[in-house]
């Protein structure tokens, strides 16, 4: 049991370390690019927000079928 | 030891033939990573396996253009030495530095990936293959981006310096390389330009499907996809091709002239020729239809900047010129005697017009004989083929805002979800495949004809960079290369088209896990509600 928890603490803190460096690195690349290359800067950001937006339109997309396949109201206080 | 000129003319039109080629294949493959990226990252969020679908049946055409990509890129990387060994020793320090990266970037991140991602759907995790399928995207793009670091020092040559001891351009500032402006806007705008000629690939294809009702659900959300996002990169690509003219005009006057026709400069504020007939002989535009107040705002953001017209760039020329004899003359004393330090102090004095030298060095080969008539042949020759650039920049531009008008429209109903009744917008899709390639294409050209007549801008002239080939061998290789690059194509189109006939794989096909649990997606009457299968997960 107790090298289930140590293995458990083991892998988070892993994580947290792989997190931070991520964090770090974001943070590094952001203060360069954003100092020198705007644009590149702005190419990250946008190509993130480009990919989300579109990915929210699909995911959007399926809300709106279910919402149509549903029954009117009416229709279901008649069932 | 002159280079013959029809040589030259040769080895532009094989390099200019291959780029063009290669860059009908790169745009679809920078965009469609993305567009991959965004449909499986819905996938492993929502779980539904209509989305791994998407991916898989996008991915086998991105494949195969990936495949076709890569091969028409190869020899151009060749070329730069088989036919243009003169200018690959001149910037060879600098050059060869982003186009080995590109290289290791394109064969072993992206290459390696992209195995992964097409034949790791079975092997990996959800989270493992989405990793790979944006590193995918992010290995394109980066691969593209040091192509375009290489390019944009063609343009605008920072981070270097001539040697007259070694007799070539040695670099000496990485981050100036990398940073310069014109690199930064060039390849955000090629990389988004990437973005819309896949929105639009992939729109078109699934209203074809849509049009034929085949793999509806599957084209719905294609559809969807793509139209959000080619209605945002076609906004990002036209910003930055705003930023990039606003570079150009301080970088590359002499394309500005040619992309805006302006043979003669003018007061604030200018005109823009919106539709003009230049004559490259004549020096004017012999028809032209203009806006007032246009061109100061396009190109400076003010009503009260201006730019600079041909004839002020050739007397600019002239003098430029006149100040880069003494420095060729003293480069090759240089050459004979490196240790002169009179010629030294000669050549550094007058540096920063080399270039203008050895553009008269074409007509004076003797430049101490340099008639005025050849300094004045010399300076004309700083105007690239206006009529060319003209029409490029504004097929392209034209066509950039006919994608925008239809990714507007298109976003409007995907978001009410009517797509699939308007039929005409679903036959334009189809009929709009072939328009961002154009539009790349005519990008390009704009970019590479405009640099004329240098191969790098200021710097070295075109045509003492060539290869000092015989007539018939650039003749034969450039027949080769033509014959090659069409098979290329034809391959690229009938396996695209028999994919895309073939269609994604029918639910259950695929295998995996997921492909099994779609049953909602089967086709059934649904009166009431057409389009409303459930898509559980």
């Amino acid at each position: 049991m107790s090298t289930h928890t140590e293995e458990t603490a083991v892998r988070t803190f892993l994580y947290f370390l792989l997190y931070m460096i991520i964090a770090v690195a974001v943070i590094f690349l952001a203060a360069v690019l954003g100092a020198h290359g705007a644009w590149y800067f702005a190419w990250l950001v946008g190509t993130a927000m480009i990919v989300l937006i579109s990915a929210a339109g699909g995911a959007l997309l399926d809300t709106q079928e279910e919402h149509a396949a549903e029954p009117a109201p009416a229709e279901r206080d008649r069932s | 030891m002159m280079v013959n000129g029809t040589v030259v003319a040769l080895s532009r039109i094989q390099f200019a033939a291959t780029a063009l080629y290669h860059f009908l294949f790169v745009p679809l493959t920078l965009g469609l990573s993305f567009l991959l990226a965004a449909m499986e990252t819905v996938f492993v969020t929502t779980g539904k396996p209509i989305y791994k679908d998407m991916a898989r049946f996008w991915g086998k055409l991105l494949m195969i253009n990936f495949a076709l990509g890569v091969a028409t890129g190869l020899t151009m990387e060749f070329q730069f030495g088989t036919n243009w060994s003169f200018y690959s020793g001149f910037v060879g320090d600098i050059f060869g530095a982003p186009l080995a990266i590109e290289g290791l970037m394109a064969f072993f991140m992206e290459s390696t990936f992209i195995g992964l991602m097409v034949f790791g759907w079975e092997r990996l995790s959800k989270g493992q293959h989405l990793a790979v399928t944006w590193l995918v995207a992010f290995g394109s793009n980066l691969s593209a981006l040091w192509i375009l670091v290489a390019n944009s020092f063609m343009q605008n040559p920072r981070g270097a310096a001539f040697d007259p001891l070694t007799m070539r351009m040695q670099l000496t500032s990485f981050p100036q390389l990398i940073f310069n402006p014109d690199a930064q806007s060039k390849f955000v705008h090629t990389s988004v330009a990437g973005y819309v000629t896949a929105a639009i690939f992939v729109a078109g294809v699934s209203a074809y499907y849509m049009l034929r009702k085949r793999h509806v659900e599957l084209a719905k959300r294609s559809f969807r996809m793509a139209a959000l996002f080619g209605v945002l990169a076609t906004i990002a690509v036209i910003t930055l091709g705003d930023a990039l003219g606003f570079v150009d005009a301080r970088v590359q006057p002499t394309k500005l002239a040619a992309m805006e026709g302006l043979w003669k400069s003018e007061a604030a504020p200018m005109p823009f020729n919106l539709i003009a007939f230049p004559s490259q002989a004549q020096r004017r535009n012999v028809a032209d239809v203009r806006v007032p107040y246009l061109l100061s705002l396009l190109v400076t953001h003010s009503l009260t900047g201006t730019v600079p017209g041909a004839d002020a760039l050739e007397r600019q020329a002239v003098s430029r010129i006149e100040d880069g004899i003494p420095a060729v003359q003293a480069l090759h004393v240089l050459a004979r005697n490196p240790t002169d330090a009179a010629a030294l102090a000669e050549f550094d004095a007058h540096r920063k017009d080399l270039g203008y030298g050895f553009l008269l060095e074409r007509y004076a080969p003797d430049l101490n004989d340099a008639s005025p008539a050849q300094l004045e042949r010399a300076a004309r020759d700083i105007i690239p083929p206006v009529a060319a650039v003209f029409w490029s920049f504004r097929v392209m531009v034209a066509l950039g805002l006919l994608m925008l008008a239809y990714f507007v429209i298109a976003v409007l109903y995907t978001l009410r979800n009517r797509i699939q009744r308007k039929t005409w917008l679903l036959k334009t899709a189809v009929w709009m495949i072939p328009v961002p390639f154009i539009a790349n294409e005519a990008g390009w050209l704009v970019a590479e004809l405009g640099r004329q007549p240098w191969t790098v801008f200021d710097v070295l002239p075109t045509w003492m960079s060539a290869s000092t080939h015989s007539v018939a061998y650039m003749a034969f290789s450039l027949i080769g290369f033509v014959v090659l690059y069409s098979v290329f194509i034809a391959v690229e189109m009938y396996l695209m088209v028999r994919a895309i006939r073939l269609g994604p794989a029918e639910p259950g096909d695929a295998g995996g896990p997921g492909s099994q649990v779609r049953p909602s997606l089967s086709p059934r009457p649904l009166p009431a509600a057409p389009y409303g299968g459930r898509l559980e997960g």
